[in-house]
């Protein structure tokens, strides 16, 4: 499903956020990326979302080489990748349906298919009933929630969370992590990037510890190592 | 592209308008003041031309016959005239009318009518009005009767040179033409410039739905073109604006128009209606290019997708 071919990513003057990294992670997956922070996690997430491209190396997902993927192939790829981060990126004027409706209506989604999947995706992250709040009336956990559904509206292949417990307590936490295992239960390869070591640790699924730009470890049943 | 996709687009470029309510406002004044100063142009542009005609229609030749002259001989050079290509028409005066006219115009002087009716016969000859085609053709048409065999026949020509006058206005119009094409080129400029940093502070304004567009995979052009229909909503109202004003601009000014040519015969609100889509369909293609071009140098230089 994703294949890193040693990577490396140089950022002038003298940074090296990842060094010649190596990773294969299949289809239905559920992979923890670990590591402090400055590591060259966010830089594997950015490669893989083609908003940076590698300085060394080849990337391929799902048997598309994007390594040197075009300008506009590139909204094709990223309908076919969910992004979810710490800061939920959700727009504060709009409701929970029009958060969710908007990544529809800027891909000519039609009115009619909104109606159908908005309230979908809703159900699966639990939201049913709130469509009509806005973000600033939802908790933290409920606006990650939020996130997520409008990550799945184009049936992605793979779902990456980007520290998305960042800004959450405990509670909200597994509650968000929870969705993602059953999102990844559905069939979506899951890519959890975080430094939290309670939430690795009770995953037992497979790790992929960075330092330094580095793979220095890849367990399939890892714990939080650092 | 699907019409929900083009729906879309509608829809946030009208959102984007509406956010930026005060700019748009100011924004589209900018380019009806654009749109009026160039059409100012145009109407002094139509003035000038038509004191211009009206004026060249007065130019002609008078050639005055001597008394001895027949009429025979009058017609035959009349013949003559009409057989010049550069000749537009002629009218006849015969002698008694040119006496009659004579006589009607210094009807109130006493002395000169005392004069006529001492004389026994009348003392003027018959008239030629000779029109040209063209200004520039009378001083030909005046040689031409020189050289002729029938100079000798005439006794007087009277060339009221109105290009004088033709020149002054066409200087005067000319300068008032540069002063206005300078304002209007002015006001075209500051547009462009508006629309380019209106589209600038909207993208700004929009950082965030663009991060989540390109985050969900949105096409790179379903993101900048809300941004352009944005821009062609400010010429298209700011046109709709101007031309709203310039109607009622041309009921203000047709009196004194009438009044300065002494003649109904002109009409510019007319001139305006009958040449709508030339002038006004012109000014709306121009008006959408220049905010297409302004506002696509924006997105190309603000709008990373």
């Amino acid at each position: 499903m994703i294949i890193f071919k040693n990577i490396t990513k140089f950022y002038p003057p003298d940074t090296f956020a990842l060094k010649n990294a190596s990773l294969h992670i299949k289809p239905k997956e559920f992979v923890s990326i670990v590591g402090r922070s400055g590591t060259g996690k966010t830089t594997m997430v950015k490669i893989m979302t083609a908003e940076e491209s590698p300085t060394e190396g080849r990337v391929i997902i799902g048997g598309w080489d994007i390594t040197e993927i075009r300008m506009s192939e590139v909204p094709v790829l990223r309908r076919q990748i969910g992004v979810v981060f710490q800061d939920f990126k959700l727009l504060g004027k709009k409701t929970v349906f029009e958060n969710i409706a908007f990544a529809l209506q800027t891909c000519g989604t039609s009115r009619q298919r909104i109606i159908d999947i908005v309230p979908q995706v809703l159900k699966i992250v639990g939201l049913s009933g709130k469509e009509n709040r806005y973000p600033v009336q939802l908790s933290g956990g409920e606006q990650q929630r939020v996130a997520i559904a409008r990550s799945l509206v184009h049936r992605p292949k793979i779902l990456i969370a980007d520290e998305p417990t960042g800004n959450l307590d405990s509670i909200n936490s597994k509650e968000i992590i929870d969705l993602l295992v059953k999102i990844n239960e559905f069939g979506t390869t899951v890519l959890l990037v975080t430094h939290n070591r309670e939430i690795v640790n009770a995953l037992n699924k497979r790790v992929i510890t960075l330092d330094n730009g580095k793979i220095i470890s890849d367990q399939k049943r890892g714990r939080y190592l650092l | 592209m699907s019409l929900s996709s083009i729906y879309q687009i509608i829809v946030f470029a009208g959102q984007s308008f509406w956010r930026n309510f005060w700019l748009s406002i100011v924004t589209i004044t900018i380019i009806v003041l654009a749109l009026l100063s160039i059409n100012c142009l145009i109407i002094l542009n139509v003035i000038t031309d038509t004191a211009v005609n009206i004026v060249k229609e007065k130019v002609d030749v008078s050639v005055y016959f001597r008394p001895a002259a027949t009429e025979n001989q009058v017609l035959e050079v009349q013949t003559y005239l009409s057989s010049l290509t550069k000749v537009k028409e002629i009218s006849y005066i015969s002698q008694q009318q040119a006496l009659q006219n004579f006589r009607q115009k210094h009807q109130s002087d006493p002395v000169i009518i005392q004069s006529l009716e001492e004389l026994d016969k009348n003392p003027l000859g018959a008239t030629l009005i000779v029109k040209a085609k063209n200004i520039e053709d009378y001083p030909e048409i005046l040689q031409v009767l020189n050289n002729s065999k029938y100079n000798e026949l005439i006794s007087d020509k009277n060339f009221d040179d109105n290009k004088i006058y033709i020149g002054k206005i066409k200087k005067v119009s000319d300068n008032i033409n540069w002063i206005g094409l300078l304002a209007s080129s002015i006001f075209i400029f500051i547009a462009v410039l508006i629309v380019f940093n209106t589209i600038r502070v909207a993208i700004y304004t929009h950082q965030k739905e663009i991060a989540i567009m390109k985050l969900v995979g949105a096409a790179n052009w379903f993101i900048r073109s809300p941004f352009l229909v944005e821009s062609i909503f400010y010429g298209t109202i700011a046109w709709l604006i101007a031309v709203g004003l310039i109607y009622p601009l041309l009921n203000l000014l047709q009196p004194f128009l009438t009044n300065f040519f002494l003649t109904d015969s002109f009409n510019i609100i007319s001139y305006f209606k009958d040449n709508f889509w030339s002038l006004f369909g012109l000014e709306l293609l121009l008006v959408v290019f220049l905010n297409i071009v302004s506002s696509s140098v924006a997105i190309r230089r603000y709008l990373k997708v």
